[in-house]
């Protein structure tokens, strides 16, 4: 069956009114024909999944023809926003999903900013885009209304020409009442390590999502419209105030993301002897890199839609105006770590300054710094030699270099086409076999951030059985790192509903704590909230369970009890990993990099550490059990009926 | 007996160390010295937010009874794992 025929019957069975009165539509969008259909996202499966990635996985599940390839355009590529977002404040994130080209498991990027909050304002909850747009063409979303525009004269543009383009040419006001997700030349040329520019600095990043939109031909989509409140059942502003006094009092939020951002999170990590240094060789860099020397290139911070957190710093590194990369917004602490530890980098100037290329260039920070440091250490080692870099000399500690090869990524020129293909690399040719055993990399994906997991037990599972790949944002247990949080058992056991071991290097019950986080952390992206204000991801007092029940009781009228809310959790990992299987994922590839198995960490309180592969199989086993999942990884057979059934497959 | 103790900008009140020269053992008993030298300080460290370091290696648990000794650099470090 092709995918017209699965939108086709898909649709034939969606509702065709909102099942609450703020609920968007989902559009599908034939980019072939530009013919448009649209319904509802079902309240079973809104009960069962939500929203936003939720949702999104619904519509995955359905339209996915896995005997084709990722870029292929019956694959569809989804946005979604979620049951509250642009709602509630720091809800302001949606997600975008597909089968990814890079790591060829799921691709799922949650991105904030304006635009999952404008969507909504059009009424549309869900995109499915699919099929090849026959030229270059822009998307439109006026009003509610779809509009096509050639896109040529935009071909070629990085992000920085092409927001300053569409916002003289459509007349709109970035933030006030448009937005817009593009991709730039990176994207164009296929470049594995490209994602889709959700705004200056935002990202749809990991996976490949750059690479799958271009191969669509859709260089762009843009909202215009105002913005508005929504009817809801129940009044849901004095709520609002609640959630936003609950932010705005978090010490988390007070004292660190709203006045430097997470840069902050980088001294921890070195005194920890936890950051990863030159492709996790080391695991600690130089204070020269500490947020404090930041301060200076900090002009002010900026947010996402109807944020009060404000933790997006702007950068100013005080050059000539004509150079434009010396302002921008970041670096984040990924971009921090990846761009310096990661490369042998000791300048935030440079790191700056990557940072900002990057974002022009739309090149994922995380995965490109990723790739570049295998890159580098494959260089030291002579696995490859100037024979394949084209005469370059990988050193590590060369910002000149590393800009360079950022260009010539984006452009697919010379060494470059090896580092755009990310961790496909060895498979395309590029690099001899030996190559992977240094490649940073889980289900095809590089690790998304600097920390080296060697010490933290419960940090090393979560990378492991990440649906998407060696990736924090889904499950991370951050509290672990929180010594009072550690020392305190009682309120330990709470915060994961049963006992965890206090300490961090420990196995023990650790699988607890990464099941407790990958739900809420599911929830928080199918109802549109940001990671870093939920709760158990950066504070045990941020916006949790609770709160999401009460105002989707408000938003929707739906009663789910934050138990409830913990088995919808649940069940998106259950549905994603039953995507994964048909992609052929199974329990060897929840895993972890070979170095972390074989080589301890030589640094620090905790010098030594590493991963013991049965203590780590056994974990696994244990988060097998208590996650519902077959010994394969899969949800178990009840399990998986009951969800088939739901789905309507 | 002198432990210099670094203070982050948020509970600082003017100088960004300070020197605890009472005789202390832990680091439960350097937190009520340092409240004595500096009034509420406890109470401010009663927060998730906050762990010690000490001689730059960074605690994560079994903190109140950890030792000190005179010479030490105690550092009180903000800690947040999270990063996009």
């Amino acid at each position: 069956m092709g995918i017209r025929e699965r939108v086709a019957r898909l649709v034939s069975e969606l509702p065709q009114e909102p099942q609450y009165p703020a609920q968007g539509r989902t559009l599908f969008v034939d980019l072939a024909t530009r013919e448009l259909q649209s319904g509802y996202t079902p309240r079973r499966i809104l009960e069962t999944l939500l929203s936003g990635r939720g949702a999104n996985m619904f519509y995955l599940y359905r339209l996915l023809d896995e005997s084709l390839y990722p870029l292929h355009p019956d694959i569809p590529l989804i946005f979604g926003s979620g049951v509250l977002t642009g709602i509630v404040p720091s809800a302001a994130r949606g997600n975008c999903t597909s089968w990814a080209p890079e790591s060829g498991v799921i691709l799922d990027s949650n991105c904030g900013d304006y635009f999952p909050s404008f969507l909504r304002m059009n009424a549309i909850d869900h995109l499915v885009l699919y099929g090849r747009c026959p030229q270059w063409s822009m998307m439109i979303i006026r009003e509610g209304q779809v509009e096509w525009r050639d896109a040529a004269p935009y071909v070629g543009l990085d992000n920085i020409d092409m927001r300053a383009r569409v916002a003289g040419d459509l007349g709109g006001v970035w933030t006030r009442n448009m937005s817009m997700v593009n991709v730039t030349r990176a994207g164009e040329n296929g470049v594995l390590i490209a994602g889709i520019m959700g705004g200056p600095k935002a990202i749809y990043a990991r996976g490949g999502t750059g690479a799958k939109m271009a191969s669509l031909r859709l260089k762009a989509i843009v909202t215009l419209g105002h913005t508005h409140e929504f009817p809801t059942p129940q009044p849901y502003k004095p709520y609002n105030r609640h959630i936003a006094a609950k932010l705005l009092g978090t010490s988390v939020v007070r004292h660190a993301l709203s006045t430097m951002g997470t840069p902050f999170l980088y001294r921890p990590s070195r005194l920890l002897g936890a950051m990863g240094t030159k492709n996790n060789q080391e695991t600690t860099w130089t204070e020269a890199l500490d947020a404090e020397h930041i301060d200076p290139y900090r002009p002010g911070m900026e947010g996402c839609f109807r944020c009060p957190v404000n933790c997006r710093p702007r950068n100013d590194l005080h050059t000539d105006a004509s150079d434009k990369y010396g302002r921008g917004d970041g670096p984040e602490y990924v971009t921090l770590g990846k761009f310096g530890p990661n490369l042998g980098i000791d300048r935030v100037e440079a790191v700056i300054r990557l940072n900002n290329i990057c974002n022009d260039l739309g090149l994922d920070t995380a995965s490109t710094g990723s790739a570049l440091g295998w890159a580098l250490e494959l260089y030291q080692r002579g696995i490859i030699t100037k024979a394949h870099t084209g005469g370059l000399e990988l050193a590590w500690g060369d910002p000149a270099l590393i800009e360079k090869l950022l260009f010539m990524t984006a452009g697919r020129e010379g060494f470059g086409n090896a580092l755009a293909d990310g961790t496909r690399a060895v498979e395309y040719g590029h690099y001899p076999r030996e190559a992977l055993k240094y490649r940073m990399a889980v289900k095809g994906l590089m690790q998304s951030d600097p920390h080296d997991a060697r010490i933290l037990k419960a940090f090393a599972l979560g990378l492991a059985v990440a649906t998407r790949g060696m990736d924090h944002l889904r499950n991370r247990v951050t509290l672990e790192i929180n010594a009072k949080i550690n020392d305190d058992p009682a309120f330990k056991e709470r915060l994961y509903g049963g006992a965890v071991s206090a300490a961090p290097n420990s196995y023990v019950d650790k699988e607890r704590a990464v099941r407790a986080c990958e739900n809420i952390y599911a929830v928080g992206d199918s109802v549109g909230m940001c990671r870093f204000t939920t709760q158990l991801f950066n504070s045990p007092s941020l916006p949790g369970l609770e709160e999401f029940s009460n105002q989707i009781a408000n938003v929707t009228g739906f009663v789910l009890t934050p138990e409830q809310l913990d088995g919808i959790g649940l069940n998106v990992m259950g549905v994603e990993r039953l995507i994964n299987h048909r992609l052929g994922v199974r329990r060897k590839d929840d895993t972890l990099p070979d170095r972390w198995f074989d080589e301890p960490n030589r640094h620090g309180a905790y010098a030594g550490e590493h991963i013991d592969r049965a203590e780590f199989d056994a974990m696994l086993s244990r988060f097998y059990r208590i996650s519902n999942l077959t010994d394969e990884g899969v949800p178990v057979e009840r399990w998986r009926n009951e969800l088939q059934a739901t789905l309507g497959a | 007996m002198a432990i210099t103790v670094r203070l982050p900008p948020m509970l600082r009140r003017g100088a960004d160390t300070l020197t605890i020269t009472e005789s202390v053992h832990t680091i439960a008993e350097l937190v009520a010295a340092l409240d004595r030298a500096q009034p509420h300080l406890a109470a401010q460290l009663d927060d998730t937010i906050f762990n010690f370091a000490v001689n730059d290696e960074m605690l994560i648990h079994g903190v109140d009874h950890h030792p000190v000794e005179d010479g030490d650099v105690v550092e009180i470090v903000p800690a947040i794992s999270g990063g996009n």
